[in-house]
């Protein structure tokens, strides 16, 4: 039993999907802001992946950085969201 | 990658997809919120199998505080009025969207290459965000210190009509 870069883009494929699908299913547009961490999860799973499996241009800690950004702008957007949504509904 | 990470690359990713589905279908907020977590996890454990450490550290704080936010008593509903239909629309969507990105990383034709770096890599990744790609990281100082900010801005508004 192995890993490539194959299923750990297929991982990716369905966190972003499952991204989309939180983002078109649910009613409650707060509920949607989960949309967010989802998304933005598949695209870090893809970068750590082709930092593990195939750096052949760049430096290999290339993609764990952009990790690490990934999760704190997505943390901030998704504090950012609850923020507008509670403004807005208290109108 | 030996079987143990492997085993242990398929356990994280189950628990990551498996909690993402359940964000999309659980009705109530806590419990919304705690598969935001479990997605969380299994995301950090997929970062420790592809020896990204401190990224499996960083994304584990966040999405615990991610899944705090989303379950906590900030939450407000704010509802919009989207048919079934759309919905059900955007679902067939996102199914397609998977169909095709999985067909994509199938066919797609990847280098292959060795991997060189340690299993934790915190130096590494601070040299290369604070030295390297010093303006990337303080653009997302920046966006984060914007959000911070329009957050405490919603947040006090919020205060002041009550």
């Amino acid at each position: 039993m192995t890993v490539g870069l194959v299923a750990v883009m297929w991982v990716a494929s369905a966190l972003v999907a499952a991204g989309a699908l939180v983002a078109a299913w649910r009613r409650d547009l707060t509920a949607s802001l989960a949309a967010i961490p989802l998304i933005f999860g598949g695209a870090a799973v893809a970068f750590a992946g082709a930092a593990r499996f195939s750096a052949a241009g760049g430096p290999p800690i290339f993609g764990q950085a952009v990790v690490v950004l990934i999760a704190v702008t997505a943390l901030a957007l998704v504090a950012l969201g609850v923020g507008i949504a509670g403004r807005e509904a208290s109108r | 990658m030996d079987s143990l990470h492997a085993i242990g690359f398929y356990v994280s990713a189950t628990l990551s997809v498996g909690g993402a589905l359940l964000v999309a279908f659980l009705p109530d907020r806590e419990r919304r919120g705690l598969a935001l977590a479990v997605t969380g996890l299994g995301l950090s454990g997929v970062m420790v199998t592809l020896s990204a450490g401190l990224a499996a550290l960083v994304v584990l704080v966040c999405y615990l505080a991610m899944a705090l936010l989303l379950a906590g008593p900030r939450y407000r509903v704010f509802e919009l009025s989207v048919g079934t239909g759309w919905r059900q629309l955007g679902a067939l969507g996102a199914a397609a969207l998977f169909a095709l990105l999985a067909f994509a990383a199938f066919r797609g034709d990847f280098v292959h290459t060795g991997y060189f770096g340690g299993s934790f890599g915190s130096a590494a990744i601070g040299r290369f965000l604070l030295d390297h790609d010093a303006l990337a990281t303080e653009a997302v100082g920046a966006l984060v210190l914007v959000a911070l900010v329009g957050a405490a801005a919603g947040w006090r508004v919020r205060e002041r009509g009550r």
